[in-house]
């Protein structure tokens, strides 16, 4: 599936064919596996998706962000399976005239993704214990466009 | 009344309680609320993350206080943490 993938991310190349006259600035976020969360140290994590669903919500989020900001371009993909430390678990790049379209529309691209598409995180401690992440850490300031959370939706 | 037996796919945390599949009976002309409340009547244990779960038919969220239309598969999205 375009948006979702089960071997590891190559994003320099993507980076690479990401160019494009009309873009004065392309930003690039990856997302990587840390080797700790809430004081637990991690070995490594596995990404499980509802994959049709998930692949077609990413492209819409892509298609509505470049309308939004005007985008040249977008690109995200996610990784599934076995990601280890350090790992790239997920990737935006998103390209635009300039740098404030860029960012904000990568931020919004990646806060989405995050929150609304169904990708589950199941994280594998050192200590033996594992744990499907369910904590949502997008109440942050810079999030301030309204996307529809799901502790909302699940009234 | 009759009933129809609904097929329900779950995905990362809900399958330590129900599996990767389960089926539960309601009401015809029952809503989506009442299917999340047969799995809490199942497994109480799991009552935390079923509150907070979503379902998905065809691909598209549905809202819970709708009534369950002909499909008979539900797909029960727990909160999710991409990224």
């Amino acid at each position: 599936m375009k948006h979702l993938q089960y071997n590891g991310i190559n994003y320099g190349k993507l980076f690479d064919g990401f160019r494009n006259p009309k873009s004065g600035a392309v930003v690039l976020f990856s997302g990587e596996v840390r080797d700790n969360n809430k004081g637990k140290e991690v070995k490594h994590l596995e990404y499980e998706a509802y994959e049709s669903m998930a692949n077609k919500m990413i492209a819409e989020i892509l298609e509505e962000a470049k309308s939004r900001f005007r985008l040249n371009q977008a690109a995200c993909v996610h990784r599934l399976g076995r990601v280890e430390i350090s790992g790239c678990a997920v990737v935006v790049i998103t390209g635009a005239g300039h740098r404030k379209e860029a960012y904000d529309a990568n931020r919004y691209i990646i806060d989405r993704v995050k929150n609304e598409v169904p990708i589950w995180k199941h994280e594998f401690f050192v200590d033996g214990t594992s744990e499907w992440g369910q904590n949502c850490d997008c109440v942050t300031d810079a999030n301030e466009h309204e996307h529809k959370h799901h502790h909302e939706t699940a009234k | 009344m009759g009933k129809m037996n609904i097929k329900i796919v779950c995905f990362a945390g809900l399958r330590k309680y129900f599996g990767s599949e389960t089926t539960v009976l309601v009401d015809s002309g029952a809503t989506y609320t009442k299917v999340i409340d047969e799995l809490i009547l199942l497994k109480p244990e799991a009552k935390e993350i079923l509150t907070s779960s979503r379902i998905a038919v065809n691909e598209k969220f549905v809202s819970l206080n709708e009534k369950i239309k002909l499909e008979n598969t539900l797909f029960l999205i727990p909160p999710s943490s991409g990224g």
